[in-house]
């Protein structure tokens, strides 16, 4: 996963370095030359230490209730989307996370931006994981005891 | 003996007949007395109303479709006539197009399916089951008023914008009994009954009883004239004015400071624009007023609300009429708004937010209401809540936050107004001044920064010269999220938000301790998992604050 992201991260970067250099150097001439280089430098930089950390505080588990996470270095966060409001799971793969055998798990609830989204989860798994998810959201509406079935 | 009841058709009829709204139930014995009826009458197919014809192109589409040839036309140059024979060829060719539209269009509704078959070249038949149905609106534009008919527009839950079925137009009566049938079937399908009183309903004499409802239909809140003015008038759009008079003073005084006691030619016409300006604005500000009334009472004239079984029914509109249909439980959260002027003066604006249905009606805004009856309308709103609940205010750092963010806001304009070469000596104060002013404005905001919990509903206040408190029924959260930059970090805060479905965004709570927004968080997906439904909701009496305050 790692991997992925650092990936990620040098591609991100390289159509802003590219920009920034045209723009460089035709303002400054010899010395804009230092503008790719700096950035360059900050790509290597982030590469090499940003995906690491970020790979460190990625968690996420199955409780009794909810699908809930823990993400983030520079903005921490904690989301959880419960069982009962799952519509829908997709199983996505990028070009790299095909490459390495990985996939990523996308649940969707009603609300657009409560969606979540579980990554670096091992191809052959992913399936598995997403039965087993469909499964606990089946039953916790089946256990609602309250006349309408409506997640909505 | 009880009289026939009118309407009742030959006895050769092949399903029992309808009765019509109003009239007193067939006595048992009677055809129909089985219980209720289901409503035959649209289970032939029918078509539009031949004004359909030309009803039912959209305006702007026409507009549209006639300008560019006749532009091209216009600047082929050889005479106008050309242009005529284009559009003309053009408006005989639509007209034969809807008349063939109108030919091949049929609906029908036999009491569960609602099924429409149209199209000329590609044929197009959709079956729309009840149970899909969200919303049935029936809307009248002037022209249609005119002539009695009205437009009937179905929508389901989809996402996308556009209605599922179109009847544009049909005769006002068949629209409205459309609508009423749908509902009645929808109601039966759910289960709960609607007109409850139908056969055997007796008084004391035997006679049949006058047709009774059993569920509610009542009016909830109504709008009227003045306050719709005054809504206009005090809404934020037109509290830009006053600053752009200020500004556009300000080129006054340029313009009279330069020049001194010569009068050359350039001046004069420099002082005679900035005049022209300032003439313009002051008219602009009282005719902008009328405008926006005029636009108000146009578009919400009449506005009421009232509830009808477990629906919210809004009508409004002075020239064509908006009928809208929100189901009690599809709201997901209801937004108070008060901007400055509003406050003072002691009134309210409230946003109506629901899943389901497309574009203006996933959003009824009721134009102002009194700040006192905002609870009484939270009650009808959101069943089972008892009215926006007690607001805890968040812990002091949170106001360097808020005090920072808006003096961030106010950096760019502010050194632009120090900075750029040339501007007077009163702008550049205005720019020293601006970021006291943010600061102050700042203050504001995190005096109104405030949220609290109940057992059924979630509420965030926040705002600064528009205040907006937000409520989430806990029924309707889809997940939660806490975020924490580094800065909320070092100050021990945090941001929750809860989502709702529905494209009306979620309820933020900005800024709150970072432990109280962990207690929140667990607090809110455990009501999430398992969520009651808002009818049983409302017999139960509501338990006020959960959590303690601590931040």
């Amino acid at each position: 996963m790692i991997t992925v992201w650092r990936f990620s991260t040098v591609t991100s970067m390289l159509l802003p370095t590219v920009v920034l250099t045209a723009v460089a150097v035709g303002f400054l001439g010899t010395i804009g030359w230092l503008v790719p280089a700096a950035l360059v430098l900050l790509t290597v930089v982030l590469a090499a230490w940003y995906p690491g950390a970020r790979y460190e505080r990625w968690r996420w588990r199955l409780t009794d209730l909810a699908v809930e996470l823990e993400h983030g270095v520079v903005v921490r966060q904690a989301e959880a989307l419960p069982y009962f409001r799952i519509q829908q799971i997709d199983v996505n793969q990028g070009p790299i996370d095909r490459l390495l055998g990985l996939a990523s798990l996308q649940v969707t609830s009603a609300s657009a931006s409560g969606s979540v989204t579980l990554p670096g989860i091992a191809a052959g798994e992913a399936p598995g994981i997403r039965r087993a998810l469909l499964a606990r959201a089946s039953s916790a509406v089946q256990g609602h005891d309250t006349g309408v079935r409506d997640a909505v | 003996m009880p009289s026939e009841p009118p309407g009742v058709p030959p006895p050769g009829a092949p399903r029992p007949p309808p009765t019509p709204p109003g009239a007193p139930p067939p006595p048992p014995g009677w055809p129909g007395a089985a219980g209720p009826a289901p409503r035959p009458d649209f289970a032939a197919p029918r078509a539009l109303h031949p004004a359909s014809i030309v009803l039912g192109i959209p305006f702007r589409q026409l507009i549209r479709g006639l300008i560019f040839p006749a532009l091209i036309g216009a600047s082929a140059g050889p005479g106008l006539r050309f242009v005529f024979v284009i559009v003309g060829v053009l408006l005989v060719m639509t007209l034969i197009g809807r008349v063939l539209a109108w030919q091949r269009f049929r609906f029908s509704f036999d009491g569960e399916v609602l099924r429409v078959d149209e199209g000329v070249l590609s044929r197009n038949h959709r079956a729309l089951d009840v149970a899909r149905i969200q919303q049935v609106e029936v809307d009248r534009s002037l022209a249609a008023r005119v002539l009695g008919l009205a437009t009937l527009r179905v929508e389901t839950a989809g996402a996308s914008g556009e209605p599922e079925v179109e009847l544009r137009v049909i005769p006002e009566a068949d629209a409205d009994a459309l609508r009423t049938a749908v509902r009645v079937s929808k109601a039966q399908l759910t289960g709960t009954a609607t007109s409850g009183a139908q056969a055997g309903d007796l008084d004391a004499d035997g006679e049949p009883a006058p047709h009774r409802a059993a569920a509610p239909d009542r009016e909830v809140v109504s709008v009227g004239l003045t306050r719709i003015i005054l809504g206009s008038v005090t809404g934020s759009r037109l509290l830009v004015l006053p600053a752009v008079l200020a500004a556009s003073l300000q080129f006054v005084g340029d313009a009279t400071e330069l020049g001194g006691g010569t009068l050359d030619p350039e001046t004069l016409v420099r002082r005679l624009v900035a005049l022209g300006v300032v003439a313009i604005v002051a008219l602009l500000i009282p005719a902008s007023f009328v405008v926006a009334s005029a636009a108000g009472v146009l578009r919400d004239h009449g506005w009421t609300m009232r509830r009808i079984d477990d629906d919210l029914h809004v009508s409004r509109g002075l020239l064509s009429t908006r009928q809208s249909v929100v189901p009690l439980a599809r709201v997901q959260l209801i937004e108070v708004q008060r901007n400055w002027v509003r406050r003072a003066l002691g009134f309210a604006v409230i946003r109506v937010h629901s899943a389901g249905g497309g574009g203006d009606d996933s959003r009824v805004t009721i134009p102002l209401v009194r700040s006192d009856e905002v609870d009484r309308l939270v009650r009808e709103l959101l069943p089972g809540v008892g009215g926006v609940p007690a607001l805890w205010s968040h812990p002091p750092n949170a106001r360097r936050r808020a005090v920072f963010r808006w003096i961030r806001a106010s950096v760019v304009p502010a050194a632009a107004l120090l900075l750029v070469p040339g501007l007077s000596g009163q702008l550049r104060v205005l720019g020293a001044a601006l970021p006291f002013v943010a600061a102050v404005l700042g203050l504001v905001e995190f005096s109104q920064l405030a949220h609290g919990r109940t057992d059924r509903v979630l509420a965030s206040r926040s705002g600064a010269l528009s205040v907006t408190t937000g409520l989430a029924p806990l029924v309707k959260v889809q997940g939660v999220t806490q975020r924490a930059s580094w800065f909320q970090r070092r100050l021990g805060l945090a941001t929750l938000t809860a989502h709702v479905a529905g494209p009306g965004g979620d309820l933020t709570v900005l800024d709150l301790g970072a432990r109280r927004g962990t207690e929140l968080r667990h607090g809110l997906v455990i009501a999430a998992a398992d969520p009651v439904v808002p009818k049983e909701l409302a017999e139960a009496p509501e338990a006020g604050m959960v959590v303690t305050p601590d931040p």
